[in-house]
């Protein structure tokens, strides 16, 4: 299957989320009981749903990893906690906006979605300080990947239990009885979700390029310099990328 | 919990997608910066190729010019084969 080019990626992003948003403000009806707030929710969920599968692309990456021995898997893994993180930020904060407009408060402790995607969140803000803790680059690369593959099983356990807890306060927009969004509201979603997917993945195939292009340019260095081929042990750089790396994910 | 009211949901929801172009906004500019220095790099590193390049150059001869021309012919690939790497990522 022909993997579409970075830049049709971008384009498709950029259209399908302006499109997403415009619906938002102008096709998709108030909320009867939340108002115009409401109009949150389709930026907020699309994100933390991007930001949870990213996680879960990065675990199976790894898992990729741990059976060829392929850098490149490690990279893709890498590329893809790291702005499944980012989105992650977004997630907090744009539900630290909605949750004071709805609630009057920033932070609710006793609501457990809240609180569980903090943890998984908290959880992979530690991959950091674990890969660049590890100076040998395929240990570091094997131990990240083993930390991604156990993280990325975490959060659909995560998720089953938020979703059969009985949460008191945190809305249930996908209910599974007595109805759920309006055909309005869900096809304005769909489009949000669609698109912040591919803003996702548009920005790791561009953070993967650009890691490629640096890769290449230090080993052209090195030839031209005259300096064995092996990267210096240690490095904060995250892990070589061939430059196909970007031509799956 | 009733609705707030328009002008004052509309802060709230300004915020939250003000946040979210703001973070897109960062990163663009975080990598732009990088891409920066990589263009800058492979700038130094042309140089470097073409200041190893010159001492090997001798007088201007058929043989020497043709000599010439092959390994400059060779190393445009060299520097057309990194970025063509680059370019079939884009």
């Amino acid at each position: 299957m022909k993997v579409p080019s970075l830049r049709a990626n971008a384009i498709a992003a950029t259209l399908i989320l302006s499109a997403g948003f415009a619906l938002v403000f102008f096709y998709a009806p108030l909320d009867a009981d939340q108002g115009f707030i409401q109009k949150i929710f389709y930026l907020h969920v699309p994100l933390a749903m991007s930001s949870l599968a990213g996680f879960v692309a990065g675990g199976i990456c790894a898992i990729a990893h741990l059976r060829t021995g392929d850098p490149r898997w490690d990279a893709r893994s890498y590329v893809a906690i790291h702005l499944s993180i980012i989105f992650g930020v977004g997630v907090l904060i744009t539900g630290s906006i909605w949750a004071h407009a709805s609630w009057g408060k920033w932070w609710v402790w006793d609501e457990p979605t809240l609180v569980s995607f903090l943890i998984v969140f908290l959880l992979y803000a530690t991959y950091y300080p674990l890969r660049y803790a590890i100076e040998d680059r395929d240990r570091q690369a094997r131990y990240a990947s083993v930390f991604a593959i156990t993280a990325g099983a975490f959060v659909p356990l995560n998720f089953v239990a938020v979703r059969m807890a009985q949460s008191l306060v945190h809305p249930r927009v996908f209910a599974t009885a007595n109805g759920g969004l309006p055909g309005s509201m869900l096809l304005t979603f769909l489009v949000c979700l669609a698109g912040m997917a591919l803003l996702w993945l548009a920005l790791v195939r561009f953070e993967l390029a650009a890691k490629s292009a640096s890769a290449s340019l230090s080993r052209l260095r090195r030839a031209l310099e005259g300096e064995p081929q092996v990267p210096a042990p240690g490095s904060r750089v995250a892990p070589g990328v061939p430059s196909s790396a970007t031509s799956v994910t | 919990m009733p609705a707030l009211p328009l002008d004052e949901a509309g802060k709230y929801v300004a915020a939250a997608y003000l946040v979210f172009l703001a973070l897109i906004l960062i990163y663009v500019a975080i990598m732009g910066a990088k891409l920066a220095r990589i263009d800058r790099e492979l700038s130094e590193l042309a140089e470097l190729a073409e200041g190893n390049r010159q001492p090997a150059t001798g007088p201007p001869s058929a043989d020497a010019g043709a000599d010439q021309g092959a390994r400059g012919g060779a190393e445009g690939k060299m520097f057309e084969r990194e970025p063509s790497s680059r370019e079939e990522l884009v």
